[in-house]
């Protein structure tokens, strides 16, 4: 085991969330909203130059950043991975598995990665829209004036909702609150349609156990609907942080520790 | 006079019987026409949802003009059945040939012997282009080599080795085309990669996926069909009977996999990339290919186009990414 202290940084669309791995186990991990990481922490010269003793780490030997957009996420002397390789190295450092399906929903994003003997062999994304994603379940959370955590936990007789967009989707909640729609309906309603969006990305994923990452897999409900697609769903103990644990295990995995 | 073949057949005997062997599927995917002759065929009725191999032979058999076909009627997919059918209909004469289902060395002899007296050809003529065409088997076996050495490319590999199945029509000919590549990639510097990859499975629509990968320090220096194609167990048989019971591609799954073991082996390969044909059976195979090989392995599949897609490029990417991450530097 190599004795090395690795920072992983998983710049997200709403958070960024930072790991350090020591001697191969995570020892610290947190996670700050994504623009107060860039105003506060960071200044932009040509590269991302990141305050970290502000953020809090003192010293670390190997820095791996991922995330969305190469140049937002070039970190001063950081190696910078894919998000999907990030995600597939995380999922294998927790959960110990070398084959599996794993679903990301993220803030305004969602991937699904298939993993075959420790590498990544099917991949899909979502289009630029965000109605399938996690930015989508807070503005509708907004509307009904409702806790994420609370509207998560609704998943029964959903009120339907069509609209394929996450702006026309809130003029379509309003008038479904207008007709007299019972609350938890609504709320069942929105974890739905954001499940009805996620399904054609796992038509090509078809198996067994399928693995859930992301913020938005602390939603209860969309974990009730994903059940009757598989067997079994596994929420990884630490979904948030996936991608930047991913990019800390990919350190050791390069450098052959882990091999 | 010009016979078709829809995969490789002993044309040993085609070539003794005088005739010029024309492998329908090169004349297909080589021609810069290959998406007319797919159109051809469904046209003519054959459904969306075919092996688009299966159409672009048939196509291809029509506009060529092709007067008589060698049918493989055992031995290789059930659509080939259909399409000997429908070439019969279209008053194209079909000579039957049969990989037995019971892989035997007697079997396989009777196969052979019915092919040559199909034909009224006798085994020794047989035995004798057989020994003129080793010529040609030999080269392509060197071609291989110096593919393992980085000097011959991915491309380069699969090209000349499949087109071994018919010779392109040309013994003579080919064989002096052999000489001359020999001779060139020999003097070349050797272009070594990180990844070394083999290619399994029914040759690819996709040609381009040899240049593709070769742009991610990666090289395919094993193709398993066509290799097959080209016979590279020539030299250690005593006859043609011999040459085909080694064959190991219409014979059962279990069978080439032990040759696609000892390769990636002998090789040293990193990762497998198992090519499928949109709505061919073979996909099936890919489950046990997976759970026998323990390399890793990528499926991809292709379709109607001869280029990759993006998202199967894409996948290749990720795919050879990780490679070299496990390698290591």
């Amino acid at each position: 085991m190599i004795k090395l202290r690795i920072l992983g940084i998983d710049l997200g669309s709403r958070f960024v969330k930072v790991a350090l791995m020591e001697n191969g186990k995570i020892v610290e991990k947190f996670k700050v909203s994504t623009v107060k990481f860039y105003k506060e922490y960071c200044r932009y010269e040509k590269k991302l130059l990141v305050d970290f003793k502000r953020l809090g780490i003192d010293k670390f030997d190997v820095g791996v950043s991922t995330g969305y957009g190469r140049n937002n996420v070039d970190i001063e002397n950081f190696k910078i991975i894919n998000e999907l390789k990030a995600h597939a190295y995380g999922a294998i450092y927790q959960t110990g598995l070398k084959n599996f399906i794993l679903l990301d929903v993220g803030g305004q994003d969602v991937k699904v990665i298939r993993v075959e003997k420790g590498i990544l062999t099917d991949l899909e994304l979502n289009d630029k829209c965000a109605a399938s994603c996690g930015r989508f379940l807070e503005n509708m959370a907004k509307i009904l004036e409702v806790s994420l955590d609370e509207l998560s936990s609704f998943y029964e007789n959903p009120v339907e909702l069509n609209s394929t967009c996450a702006v026309f989707s809130e003029s379509e909640l309003i008038g479904k609150i207008a007709e007299g729609v019972p609350f938890e309906r609504l709320c069942a309603g929105v974890n739905f349609s954001l499940y009805n969006r996620l399904r054609p990305l796992l038509t090509k994923f078809k198996g067994r156990t399928l693995l859930l990452s992301g913020g938005v897999a602390k939603n209860k409900a969309l974990l009730e609907y994903l059940k009757r697609d598989y067997d079994e769903v596994k929420v990884l103990d630490n979904p948030e942080y996936n991608g930047a644990f991913g990019c800390c295990f990919y350190a050791i995995k390069s450098k052959g520790g882990l091999k | 006079m010009k016979i078709g073949i829809t995969t490789t057949v002993p044309i040993e005997v085609l070539y003794a019987a005088g005739y010029q062997v024309v492998d329908l599927n090169n004349i297909f995917i080589s021609s810069k026409d290959y998406l007319r002759y797919i159109e051809i065929a469904e046209r003519d009725g054959f459904p969306k949802s075919l092996c688009a191999w299966i159409k672009g032979i048939y196509g291809a058999c029509i506009e060529n003009n092709i007067k008589e076909v060698v049918g493989v009627i055992e031995g290789d997919c059930s659509n080939t059945k259909a399409l000997v059918e429908v070439l019969k209909s279209k008053g194209i004469k079909i000579y039957p040939f049969s990989y037995p289902t019971k892989h035997t060395l007697d079997e396989v002899k009777k196969s052979i012997d019915d092919f040559i007296n199909q034909f009224n050809v006798s085994k020794q003529e047989v035995e004798r282009v057989r020994n003129k065409l080793n010529i040609g088997r030999k080269l392509a076996k060197e071609i291989d080599r110096l593919t393992v050495e980085f000097k011959a490319t991915g491309f380069e590999n699969h090209l000349y080795q499949i087109s071994l199945s018919d010779f392109n029509g040309d013994v003579d000919g080919f064989i002096n085309i052999l000489k001359q590549k020999v001779e060139e990639i020999k003097n070349r510097k050797p272009k070594v990669k990180k990844l070394k990859l083999a290619y399994i499975g029914v040759p690819p629509m996709t040609g381009d996926l040899y240049d593709f990968v070769e742009g991610f320090d990666a090289q395919i220096i094993y193709n398993e069909v066509q290799r097959e194609f080209a016979f590279p167990r020539f030299d250690m048989v005593k006859d043609i009977y011999e040459q085909y019971y080694y064959y190991t591609y219409p014979y059962s799954l279990q069978y080439r996999l032990e040759e696609i073991k000892k390769q990636l082996k002998e090789r040293d390969i990193d990762g497998v990339i198992h090519y499928t044909q949109a709505f061919c059976y073979r996909a099936i195979d890919d489950i046990i290919i997976k759970s026998q090989l323990e390399v890793p392995v990528l499926n991809i599949e292709g379709d109607k186009l001869n280029c990759l897609d993006a998202r199967t490029k894409i996948r290749i990417e990720a795919f050879l990414d990780m490679l070299k991450d496990l390698k290591g530097d």
